[in-house]
């Protein structure tokens, strides 16, 4: 099925500029992460161990978006983002939430940048999941505080377990 | 004044009930419209409830849908505070009863405009 959707749909290069997933990005981050945070887009290194969230995309164009990003900085982002009232210790599932939250208003930005109606899925979160077409990718590398960060616009992610909802031919 | 927040995310849930509660507002919160159903029936009567729109169990809609049939909430005023920014879902959220839209991500002044606008903020409260 993700197959012939990434066969019919128009690729997100010709849907979608970068500089709009930076602009979206830049407004997440004032609005979300605080006040002179910013989103450098300026690549570093890839860590070897990333965490990944994501909202998947269904309309026109099927795909996901996705933020990746190294455990310390998933957990730093958390931190910011419950500033007001943060709980004493973070647990890895206020982690999760909170990049998935991000996710989800990355995802949420970028879909009404698209041709549509289209639908937003719930949040994940997971390790990075691969882009299967390299041509149906809109990808902005960039840093926060330093630390490597990643939005990367992608089509036609296999949901998880996809393989079950398979029709056997 | 009271708030109920209802969103999937805590951490969405904490920053929203946070800039209410520095408007002077007395907050609860529900994690899916089904649990914000369940407050509101054991009595909680609030003057303001921020609504996302993607949630398990029962999504912003469907809860702005049944608070409206219910002639026991009509005091409550709805906001939606959701990423879902087209037009289309605009109209179809306020068609359902929203007084209010709010596109996540926004600014505590965003919010403060909002209130104001619905005659929610408190008189401390300076524009």
């Amino acid at each position: 099925m993700s197959e012939l959707l990434s066969r019919v749909q128009e690729p997100i290069p010709n849907l979608l500029d970068p500089a709009i997933v930076q602009s979206i990005a830049d407004d997440v981050w004032t609005s979300l992460v605080g006040d002179g945070e910013v989103l450098v887009p300026l690549p570093v290194p890839a860590p070897e161990v990333t965490v990944s969230a994501w909202v998947q995309i269904t309309g026109p164009w099927c795909g996901a978006v996705v933020v990746t990003c190294d455990e310390p900085t998933a957990k730093a982002l958390t931190e910011c983002l419950l500033r007001a009232r943060p709980p004493v210790v973070i647990e890895p599932e206020d982690v999760a939430d909170a990049l998935g939250e991000l996710a989800n208003v990355l995802g949420g930005n970028v879909k009404a940048a698209l041709p549509g109606p289209s639908t937003l899925g719930l949040p994940e979160t997971g390790p990075t999941p691969p882009a299967t077409r390299p041509d149906d990718l809109c990808r902005v590398d960039a840093q926060w505080r330093g630390q490597y960060l990643t939005i990367t616009v992608q089509g036609a992610v296999p949901a998880p377990h996809a393989e079950r909802n398979e029709v056997p031919l | 004044m009271r708030a109920l927040v209802i969103d999937d995310s805590r951490a969405m849930r904490r920053i929203v009930g946070s800039i209410l509660e520095d408007f002077g507002y007395e907050t609860r919160q529900a994690g899916h419209g089904r649990e914000a159903l369940d407050v509101l029936e054991e009595g909680y009567l609030p003057d303001l409830a921020c609504v996302d729109w993607n949630m398990p169990v029962m999504d912003g809609l469907q809860f702005v849908s049944a608070v409206r049939s219910n002639p026991a909430y009509r005091s409550v005023t709805l906001m939606m505070v959701t990423t879902e920014s087209e037009h289309g879902q605009i109209v179809r959220a306020l068609a359902a009863g929203a007084h209010e839209y709010m596109i996540k991500p926004f600014t505590a002044d965003a919010m403060r405009d909002k209130l104001a606008l619905l005659g929610l903020l408190p008189q401390e409260v300076t524009l």
